[in-house]
C-alpha cells in the first residue's frame, strides 16, 4: 500500500539498476492516483484497524482474563473479625419443685437475682424456668407459667434440671450431681424455703452458688475461646487468671482439632511373637463403645485395629533395670522417641477423617515390667496423637498367653478411653457426663463458629491480594452458603438450640473449607514481563509493524495534504 | 501501671504457651530428571532418611522424585542410591516412601499440596495435612537460576509463585513455623520474595553464584551429592545424634563454611517473629525430628467393678438418649435444615458433572460462541470485502 503511495514521490522501484539510478525515476515517474484508489486504499486501513480493535482486542481481552466470581467481601471481613455474631450462650436450666406454683416462682426469682450477680461473664448466662415436677404432675403435660412453657422431658436444649427434695434429716441444703443423668438434686429442710416476706433465702443462694460452680469451666473454656477471637469482645470479656489461661492453652495444645469423623486405630505391638492375637473386637464393644455411642452427637468414630510382631520400640530408646523396684525403667525424655515412626505402620491412611492412634505395647518378659521411670506409671499421652500403653503381662500368666483376652485388655482399654476424653477436649468437670458432652457441644459449636469465619476471612484477604487466582461460581456459592450457615449457628446459639447450633456450625465449616480449598483456585504461574515480551512479540511483531506504519503514512499524507490545501 | 505489666506479662506469658508446636512434617522435592543429575535424588533421598532417623514418620513426609535412579538402566549397583563414593549407606534401603514420582512432580501439583487444593480423591499420604501447630521443613534441590527453579526440563517455578503458595498457607493457618532450604544454583533468590511471617530460609549460593556436587563416585560415574547438603547432613549427623538433641539452628548456620561449599549460603531470618536472634535459638529438632511432648500419666489403679458399672450407666444413658431421639423424629420427622441440606447437596451434584471439566475451559460455551462469532465476523468482512472489489 505505501509503496504505492504517489503523493510523496520518493519511492525509487527497488529493481532498477543503481548504475542509471536518476534518468530512471525521472523518466518513470507514476501517474497521479485516482481519488478512488485513495479511498479504496483508506477503506482498507480503516476496515484492518476496525478489525483489530473491535475483534481482536476484545478477544484477546476475553480470553487471556481470569475469571473471578463476585466474592461479598465485606460480609466475609465482618464475620472473621466477628462484627456480626456476638455469641452468646443463654443455658435453660429447669427447676422441678414440689411446693406450689407462687413459692416456686418466688425462690426461682431470689435463685436467679443471686446467680446474675454471681456471674460475671454476660454471653453465658443460666437461665431457670419452672418445670413441672414429675411426682406432682404427669410428665408428659405442659405447664404453663408465665407464658413460657416447659416440657423437660422433650426438650434437649434444657441443660439441666434441678429437683428440689424436701427431706427431714441430715445437713441441708445439701445437692447431689446424677453422673449420668443432667440433674442436680437439692435436699432442703422445710424452713429453708423464702417467704413470701422475706427477700433471699440461704437455699436461693446455695442453688446459686451450686450452679455457678458447675459450670465454672464451661464458662472458663467458652471466656478463653471467645478472648482468642478478633474484634470487639469487651461486653463477653470474663478475667481468667494467667494460670487458667495456661492450663487452658494446654488443654487445647492437646485436644484435636474437630473433625466430624475421627477414625480410631487401635494398635498392638510386640517386640516377640506373642501375644499374637488379642480379643479387641469384645474388648471394643465392651469397654469402648458406650462412651463412643454417648459422643454420636458431635463425632462419628470408625475404628481399625492391627496386631504387629516382632516390632520393638526405637533402637536408641534404651530403659534402665531399677533394682529398687525390680523394673525396667524408661526416662520421661526417652517417652517421645518410645514410638518407632520410622517402623511401625502408623497412620494408615485409611478412613475419612483425622487418625487417633492407641498404642499397646506388650514388653518381651525379659524386660518387664517396663515403666516410666518419674511417674512410675505405663501410659502416656501425646497431644494430637494418640496414647500409648505398656501392658506389662502379670506375674500370674507364666506361660505367657498367646491370646489377649478382653479381661486382659480391660485396664488399657480404660486408659484409651480417658485418654481419647482428653484428646477429644471433653472438659474434665462437673462430674455428670451428660453435662460435660453437652458443654463441648457448645465449645465445639463456638469453636466450629470462629474457624469458619477466619477461613471467610482469609479468602477474603486473599482474593484482594493475589489478582492471578481464578475464582469460579462454586466459591461464591460456597461462601453464600457458610455465611448462611454461620446467621442459623449464630441464632441458634443465641436462643439456646445448641444442638442445631452445632449442626449449623458444622456445616459452615465444610462450606467454608470447600470455598477456601476449591481445586480450582491454583494462581496461574507467575510470568516476568520479559516472558511475555517475548511470547507476544514474534506472533504480534509481524503484524503490528505494517498497520501501524500503513496508519502513520496515511496520517502523514492526510496532515501534509491538509495543509497544503490551506496555504494554497 | 503495675496492672498493665502484670497483664503484658500474662500476655507473654499466653504468647509462649501457644508457640507450642504438635506435629512436624517434611516437604523434600527433587525437582530434576535423568540420570546425570543422580545427586539430586540423593541429596532428597538423604534428607529424608535423616528426619526419618530424628523421628518423623512417613505420613508426615511428602517426597517428590522425577526420577528413579535406583532403577536406572545406567545404575551399575541396580537398586540402590549411594549419596557417597564410598558406598556405606543405601539411601534407597526396603523401607521408602515416595509421595509423589515422575510425571507427578511439577509444578502445579507442589503448588496444589502447598495450598492442599487437591481433589477429593486425593489420598491422605500424599497431603499436607498441617495446621497451625505443625512446623514444617521444605527442602528443596534441582537446577535454578535468578528467582527460579526448573521442574524437570519443562518448567519453573518462580520465586514469586512460591511466596504466593506461602502466603497462602500462612492465611489458611497452614503453618506454625517453617524451614525453607534450597540447594540449587543461585539458591538464595528464591527465598528473597517471600512475604509470610515465621518463615526461617535459608539457601545454597547467592546471585550469580554456581551451587557444586561434592564428589563424584566413579563406578556410578556421575556426582552423587551436592556440597551444601553434603555439608548440612554432615553436620546433622555428627552433631545430632538422636531425638533428644538440643543443637539450635544458629549452631548449624555457625558450620556453613563458604571454602568449603564453593559458594555463599544465605539466611534469612527476617520473616521469622524475633528476627535473627529467635530464630537462631530454635533447635534442629523442631524442624528436622518430631519431638512431641509427651504427658505421662501415673500408675492410677482403676477400679474395675465401678468402672463397669460406668459403663453400663452410660450405656443406659446412650439407649435412653436414643430413645427419647427418635420419639423426637417421629414427632417431628423433618427438620428444617435437613430439607435445605438435601436441596444442597443436588446442587453440589450438578456442579460435580461439569467437574472434570479443565479449569481454563471453565466458561466453555461462552468461550466458544465468542470464537464462533470472530471466526463469523471475519468470514463475513471476507464476503464484504470481495464483493466491494468485485463491484
Amino acid at each position: 500500500m505505501a509503496e504505492t503511495d504517489g503523493a510523496t514521490a520518493s519511492v525509487e522501484p527497488l529493481s532498477t539498476p543503481s548504475t542509471d539510478a536518476t534518468s530512471v525515476s525521472a523518466t518513470a515517474k507514476p501517474p497521479p492516483e485516482t481519488q478512488e484508489s485513495i479511498w479504496l486504499r483508506r477503506s482498507v486501513i480503516v476496515s484492518f484497524w476496525l478489525v483489530v480493535v473491535l475483534l481482536g482486542l476484545p478477544v484477546w481481552w476475553k480470553t487471556t482474563a481470569i475469571y473471578r466470581a463476585e466474592l461479598p467481601l465485606e460480609t466475609m471481613g465482618a464475620w472473621a473479625e466477628s462484627k456480626v455474631c456476638q455469641p452468646a450462650f443463654p443455658l435453660k436450666v429447669a427447676v422441678e419443685a414440689p411446693i406450689p406454683a407462687q413459692d416456686a416462682q418466688h425462690l426461682l426469682r431470689d435463685t436467679q437475682h443471686s446467680l446474675d450477680e454471681l456471674n460475671d461473664f454476660s454471653a453465658h448466662r443460666l437461665s431457670l424456668l419452672l418445670a413441672d415436677a414429675p411426682f406432682v404432675a404427669n410428665a408428659s403435660q405442659q405447664i404453663v407459667t408465665d407464658g413460657i412453657a416447659v416440657d423437660v422431658s422433650h426438650d434437649e436444649d434444657i441443660a439441666l434440671s434441678v429437683r428440689l427434695v424436701p427431706v427431714e434429716t441430715g445437713h441441708t441444703p445439701r445437692s447431689l450431681l446424677q453422673p449420668y443423668s443432667p440433674r442436680l438434686d437439692v435436699y432442703y429442710g422445710p424452713s429453708q424455703l423464702p417467704t413470701a416476706a422475706s427477700t433471699g433465702s440461704p437455699l436461693a443462694t446455695y442453688i446459686a452458688e451450686e450452679l455457678h460452680k458447675l459450670f465454672g469451666e464451661e464458662q472458663a473454656l467458652l471466656a478463653h475461646l471467645l478472648s482468642k477471637t478478633p474484634g470487639p469482645r469487651a461486653p463477653v470479656a470474663k478475667r481468667l487468671s494467667s494460670g487458667i489461661i495456661a492450663e487452658l492453652e494446654h488443654r487445647s495444645t492437646r485436644a484435636l482439632k474437630y473433625a466430624p469423623t475421627y477414625h480410631l486405630t487401635f494398635s498392638l505391638f510386640t517386640p516377640i511373637n506373642i501375644p499374637s492375637d488379642w480379643d479387641i473386637e469384645s474388648a471394643l464393644q465392651r469397654y469402648m463403645s458406650p462412651f463412643l455411642d454417648s459422643l454420636t452427637g458431635i463425632h462419628n468414630f470408625t475404628i481399625d485395629t492391627q496386631v504387629q510382631l516382632y516390632s520393638g520400640y526405637t533402637p536408641t530408646v534404651r530403659p534402665e533395670f531399677d533394682e529398687q523396684s525390680k523394673s525396667w525403667t524408661l526416662r520421661k525424655e526417652d517417652l517421645s522417641g518410645f514410638i518407632n515412626a520410622a517402623e511401625w505402620p502408623l497412620t494408615p491412611s485409611i478412613g475419612a477423617g483425622p487418625t487417633v492412634n492407641f498404642v499397646l505395647y506388650v514388653p518381651d518378659r525379659s524386660q518387664s515390667p517396663l515403666v516410666v521411670k518419674e511417674t512410675g506409671g505405663n501410659s502416656w499421652l501425646v497431644p494430637q496423637w494418640g496414647g500409648v500403653v505398656i501392658l506389662n503381662p502379670t506375674e500370674a500368666d507364666e506361660a505367657a498367653p498367646a491370646i489377649m483376652t478382653r479381661e486382659a485388655l480391660a485396664p488399657a482399654m480404660h486408659t484409651f478411653s480417658t485418654q481419647l476424653m482428653s484428646l477429644l477436649g471433653l472438659p474434665q468437670s462437673p462430674g455428670c457426663l451428660p453435662l460435660r458432652i453437652s458443654t463441648l457441644v457448645r465449645v465445639r459449636a463456638a469453636s466450629l463458629l470462629f474457624s469458619a469465619s477466619s477461613t471467610l476471612g482469609a479468602l477474603a484477604r486473599l482474593y484482594n491480594a493475589l489478582p492471578s487466582i481464578p475464582i469460579p461460581d462454586k466459591v461464591a456459592k460456597s461462601v453464600d452458603l457458610t455465611t448462611e450457615h454461620l446467621q442459623l449457628a449464630c441464632d441458634s446459639l443465641k436462643e439456646g438450640r445448641f444442638h442445631s447450633a452445632l449442626e449449623h456450625a458444622r456445616v459452615a465449616e465444610a462450606e467454608a473449607e470447600k470455598a477456601f480449598f476449591e481445586r480450582s483456585m491454583v494462581g496461574q504461574v507467575y510470568f516476568p514481563d520479559e516472558h511475555k515480551v517475548a511470547v507476544y512479540l514474534p506472533l504480534l511483531g509481524p503484524v503490528a509493524v505494517p498497520l501501524i506504519m500503513a496508519a502513520l503514512k496515511e496520517l502523514q499524507t492526510t496532515i501534509r495534504n491538509f495543509k497544503a490545501r490551506r496555504s494554497s | 501501671m503495675k496492672l498493665l505489666l502484670a497483664g503484658l506479662i500474662q500476655l507473654l506469658l499466653a504468647h509462649h504457651a501457644l508457640s507450642e508446636h504438635t506435629s512436624n512434617w517434611a516437604v523434600l522435592v527433587s525437582t530434576s530428571r535423568f540420570w546425570f543429575n543422580y545427586r539430586h535424588l540423593a541429596n532428597v533421598l538423604s534428607l529424608y532418611r535423616t528426619v526419618k532417623r530424628l523421628g518423623i514418620p512417613d505420613s508426615q513426609i511428602i517426597m517428590m522424585l522425577p526420577d528413579d535412579m535406583a532403577c536406572n538402566p545406567r545404575n551399575i549397583f541396580p537398586g540402590t542410591v549411594y549419596n557417597n563414593a564410598d558406598r556405606g549407606l543405601d539411601l534407597y534401603g526396603d523401607n521408602i516412601e515416595v509421595d509423589y514420582r515422575g510425571y507427578e512432580v511439577t509444578v502445579e501439583n507442589f503448588i496444589r499440596l502447598m495450598t492442599d487444593r487437591v481433589s477429593e480423591d486425593m489420598p491422605r499420604s500424599k497431603r499436607l495435612l498441617t495446621d497451625d501447630r505443625s512446623n514444617i521443613l521444605v527442602y528443596m534441590t534441582g537446577h535454578g537460576g535468578n528467582e527460579f527453579l526448573k521442574f524437570q526440563d519443562a518448567e519453573e517455578i518462580s520465586a514469586f509463585d512460591l511466596a504466593d503458595a506461602f502466603e497462602q498457607m500462612w492465611e489458611k493457618k497452614r503453618y506454625h513455623e517453617m524451614l525453607f532450604m534450597i540447594d540449587t544454583c543461585q539458591a538464595n533468590t528464591m527465598y528473597s520474595k517471600f512475604y509470610s511471617p515465621n518463615i526461617l530460609a535459608t539457601g545454597s549460593s547467592e546471585i550469580d553464584q554456581s551451587s557444586y556436587s561434592h564428589h563424584a563416585d566413579n563406578d556410578v560415574g556421575v556426582a552423587v551429592i551436592d556440597r551444601y547438603t553434603y555439608y548440612n547432613l554432615e553436620f546433622l549427623e555428627t552433631h545430632v545424634r538422636d531425638a533428644s538433641s538440643k543443637v539450635t539452628m544458629g549452631e548449624l548456620f555457625d558450620s556453613y563454611d563458604p571454602q568449603k561449599i564453593h559458594s555463599h549460603p544465605g539466611i534469612r531470618y527476617d520473616l521469622f517473629p524475633g528476627g535473627e536472634q529467635e530464630a537462631r535459638k530454635r533447635l534442629i529438632m523442631d524442624f528436622f525430628g518430631n519431638v512431641q511432648s509427651v504427658e505421662a500419666e501415673g500408675a492410677g489403679r482403676v477400679n474395675a467393678t465401678e468402672w463397669e458399672e460406668d459403663l453400663r450407666a452410660i450405656e443406659r444413658m446412650v439407649e435412653e438418649a436414643k430413645r427419647r431421639h427418635n420419639a423426637t423424629l417421629a414427632a417431628a420427622p423433618q427438620h428444617a435444615s435437613v430439607i435445605e441440606e438435601v436441596k444442597v447437596m443436588e446442587g453440589k451434584r450438578h456442579v460435580a458433572t461439569e467437574g472434570a471439566v479443565r479449569v481454563d475451559a471453565a466458561e466453555g460455551w461462552s468461550k466458544q460462541v465468542v470464537g464462533f462469532a470472530s471466526l463469523l465476523g471475519c468470514a463475513a468482512i471476507w464476503v464484504v470485502g470481495s464483493w466491494l472489489e468485485a463491484r
